[in-house]
């Protein structure tokens, strides 16, 4: 069985306990860096009737949100690496708080943009980073099991703040609702105190106990102003071959991941359907996800599923892929809730093992600056895709060329995640038995060093005789 | 149900009615409907429009169903107008040489309308043209009295149907954009602020600092400027068409800012409870810790990459220098 690279925390996660309530704390942060933006676009009618602005427009303060929210992972991480997961989210949630309450008073678009977009994003990123950090600092044999518990938070918050968010409207128009929201935000400082720093042993002959690096990793000597950008976040991550494999096919997957999600409901429209119907897709489609994180993590987190569970992220993401190529040819509104099950199904398997793939990659310790390097580069796709998408529906005027399209790219990014975690897999093993050739031989030339000295002494001691 | 199915085999065109190219659409899906109309006295609406000398008459047909199927077509009626209401009762059992059939408006038969219908080729055909003008827009249902089969038009205005039912919120300083829109264009938009159960004119030169109000064809919008709590109310939006005007009304409600701090103060309160709570727990657990373990050395991780790579860079130096010996 291929080690899994996490093994030099140099201690042992409690992996329970106050774990628990740590995963909690992730959950609700978690909860709120997906679910906000999102949740935000029902204001956004009302705010373009009353800055008088066309769609696009408004629709760019989601955008810059999210680029922001992604972009500012690396800034996060090194946050992260030099003071702990929990000042870092305490700071998110004020920011985001703050952002939310300056942006209610705000006169001109420009200052949605800067309030919403810059610092809300800033303020997200600071808490999504260190939540997905914390987890694997506190776990380690029930980690994939907190990852899926965590991810969850994403559609349990999108359903709960989306009709919250419409009680607010009603109530205090879009002034009070973004308000009232900057305090429940400030919910992320609750989070944020959950997660407490662990506590680890330090023990005096750590460096025997280091267990060998990560398998794949280059040993080079970092040199010049590249060691002092190591000090912030582990830039070397580059040459670690695993980490690489996990960003091409993790940049593949995401043009075609979130597109098909925004275009549910139009494309149910389009096929006629009302749109109390279309909207009740999505429902469906947010309630499979609810379930299907924590159900994949549980899965991933039994003894088949473990040592292999690279391999049933390709699955994953293949699954995904074939999912929109079939969508196109099930027929009536059944076949458009058959493929809201399954496609929720997918999505929520996929984002449960995101991160926890990564972290079996990197291991646990040099995951906060993997992520942050992760999402800055996964920023284009993410961006990108649903733009590309609906250029493709609007130049076909039909949908089903994109959802080929959407499921192609995932079918491309499963497959070669696929067969590059196989020869990963092959190259740890090969690695790891080198590894152990090489301790053997120390191991033994050692003994016989020191039968060597044993020998020298009884016959010096014969000889005084 | 009353499903709108397109075809009707209405009879040979009469004077009145319309012209060669759409009997030709009519043949054509005659041979469609056929199968319908052998499950049920079908219900085939088609709307057909014949150009006819001074005055204009426009022609709407409609087939009714049986007793208990309720047929509505709602017609949208801008100018005052000459307007042929059209019935083809179809699928009769037995089929009578005769039937009669009256006409009723807003539910009361209208005087000296009914009439006897022929028998033409398994259809009866009901008709009768109205004058319409502000007072006449209402529902005109055609019945025919041995089953009671009968269709509805709704003759009215262009109704705005997105409507907001919720009131608009805005607060005190601040202004807020009201929007009126229609599918027909009218000939000019009004609003009026409603107090009780008048309506009062909003006059855009004589408060410019209050209110704007910007026609864009279509839709409206009505902007209020520097808003104060008296300002709250019903605002109604009228397009006027040459027959009549049709209304909307949205409700304004002005709030002062204390309204939503009410809220915010409750949960900023509620976040600085469990903040300390938790605190204080962990303070509390704390000393349970570190009593038990006097002799380990307890240090908070945080992570050192420097540390990290130091070590694993000497380590594998150390050992590959071990295995050069």
């Amino acid at each position: 069985m291929p080690p899994s690279a996490s093994t030099n925390l140099g201690y042992t996660p409690p992996d329970g306990g106050w774990g628990w309530a740590v995963v909690f704390g992730s959950f609700i942060s978690i909860g709120f860096s997906y679910a906000f933006p999102k949740s935000l676009t029902i204001y956004f009618k009302e705010i373009q009737e009353y800055f008088s602005i066309s769609y696009s427009q408004i629709a760019w303060v989601s955008s810059i949100m999210l680029a922001t929210m992604y972009a500012g992972g690396p800034v996060s991480s090194i946050l992260v690496n030099r003071y702990g997961s929990r000042p870092v989210v305490i700071a998110g949630g004020l920011m985001v708080g703050v952002a939310m309450v300056t942006a209610s008073f705000g006169t001109s678009i420009l200052h949605l943009y800067l309030c919403v977009g810059v610092i809300g994003g800033f303020g997200l990123a600071f808490n999504l980073q260190p939540a997905l950090t914390i987890i694997g600092k506190y776990f380690l044999v029930k980690r994939p099991m907190a990852n899926g518990i965590a991810m969850a938070g994403s559609p349990v918050f999108l359903s709960t703040l989306a009709p919250v968010n419409q009680f607010l409207f009603d109530q205090f128009g879009w002034r009070g609702s973004v308000f009232i929201l900057g305090g429940v935000l400030f919910n992320c400082c609750v989070a944020g105190s959950l997660m407490r720093p662990i506590k680890i042993p330090v023990s005096k002959t750590t460096e025997d106990n280091i267990s060998p690096q990560t398998a794949g990793q280059d040993e080079s000597k970092p040199s010049g102003c590249s060691s002092k950008l190591n000090q912030f976040i582990d830039i070397s991550l580059f040459k670690h071959r695993g980490f690489l494999i996990y960003l091409v096919g993790n940049v593949l997957m995401f043009f075609g991941f979130f597109a098909p999600v925004v275009f549910l409901a139009p494309y149910a429209k389009h096929q006629g359907v009302d749109e109390y119907s279309a909207a009740f897709l999505l429902s469906i489609f947010a309630l499979v996800d609810m379930f299907a994180r924590p159900g994949t993590g549980l899965v991933a987190n039994t003894k088949w599923i473990r040592p292999k569970i690279q391999y049933f992220f390709s699955f994953a993401v293949t699954y995904n892929g074939l999912c929109h190529l079939m969508c196109p040819l099930l027929p009536g509104y059944i076949g458009l809730v058959v493929y809201a099950v399954l496609f929720g199904l997918a999505f929520g398997m996929v984002c449960a093992l995101l991160f926890e793939v990564l972290m079996d990659l990197v291991g646990a310790q040099r995951f906060s600056s993997a992520v942050g390097l992760a999402t800055i580069i996964e920023c284009g796709p993410v961006l990108l895709g649903p733009p590309i998408s609906g250029l493709l529906v609007d130049i076909f005027m039909d949908y089903k060329y994109m959802y080929f399209a959407c499921g192609m790219m995932m079918l491309a990014g499963g497959v070669f995640l696929f067969i590059m975690n196989y020869y990963n897999y092959r190259w740890l093993k090969k690695e790891e038995k080198q590894r152990n050739a090489e301790e053997l031989q120390i191991f033994s030339t050692k003994e016989l060093g020191a039968i060597d000295e044993e020998i020298k002494l009884s016959i010096e001691e014969k000889l005084k005789d | 149900m009353a499903a709108v199915r397109r075809g009707c085999p209405c009879g040979p065109a009469s004077p009145q009615s319309s012209s060669t190219t759409l009997q030709a659409d009519m043949a054509k899906y005659m041979a469609k409907t056929v199968l319908l109309l052998l499950f049920c006295q079908g219900i085939h609406a088609d709307t057909t429009t014949s150009p006819e000398s001074d005055p204009v008459v426009t022609t709407r047909k409609a087939a009714p169903k049986g007793q208990g199927q309720v047929i509505i077509e709602e017609l949208a009626i801008l100018t005052p107008q000459y307007i042929e209401l059209l019935c083809n009762l179809t699928d009769i059992p037995n089929n009578p040489p005769y039937m009669t059939g009256y006409w009723t408006k807003d539910g009361k038969e209208i005087e000296n309308s009914e009439e006897t219908i022929n028998r033409n080729n398994a259809q009866y055909i009901l008709k009768k043209t109205f004058s319409i003008q502000a007072r006449d827009l209402g529902n005109y249902s055609c019945v025919f009295r041995e089953n009671d089969a009968r269709v509805t038009f709704v003759l009215q205005v262009p109704v705005m149907k997105d409507k907001r039912d919720k009131p608009v919120v805005s607060y005190i300083g601040d202004s807020v954009v009201l929007v009126c829109k229609l599918k027909h264009m009218p000939n000019t938009w009004n609003w009026y602020k409603a107090n009780n159960t008048e309506k009062e004119l909003i006059n855009v030169t004589a408060d410019p600092l209050k209110y704007k109000i910007l026609l864009n064809g279509n839709e409206t919008k009505l902007t209020v400027l520097n808003l104060t709590e008296a300002q709250s109310g019903k605002y109604i939006c009228s397009a006027e068409f040459d027959i009549k005007a049709s209304e909307s009304q949205v409700e304004l409600k002005v709030l002062s800012y204390t309204e939503p701090l009410k809220p915010f103060v409750a949960i900023v309160a509620e976040v600085l409870l469990l903040v300390t709570l938790i605190c204080l727990w962990e303070k509390c657990s704390k000393p349970k810790h570190s009593s038990s373990t006097a002799d380990d050395v307890y240090s908070e991780q945080t992570s050192k990459l420097t540390h990290d790579e130091s070590n694993g860079v000497e380590n594998n130096t150390t050992r590959q220098r071990k295995l050069e010996h």
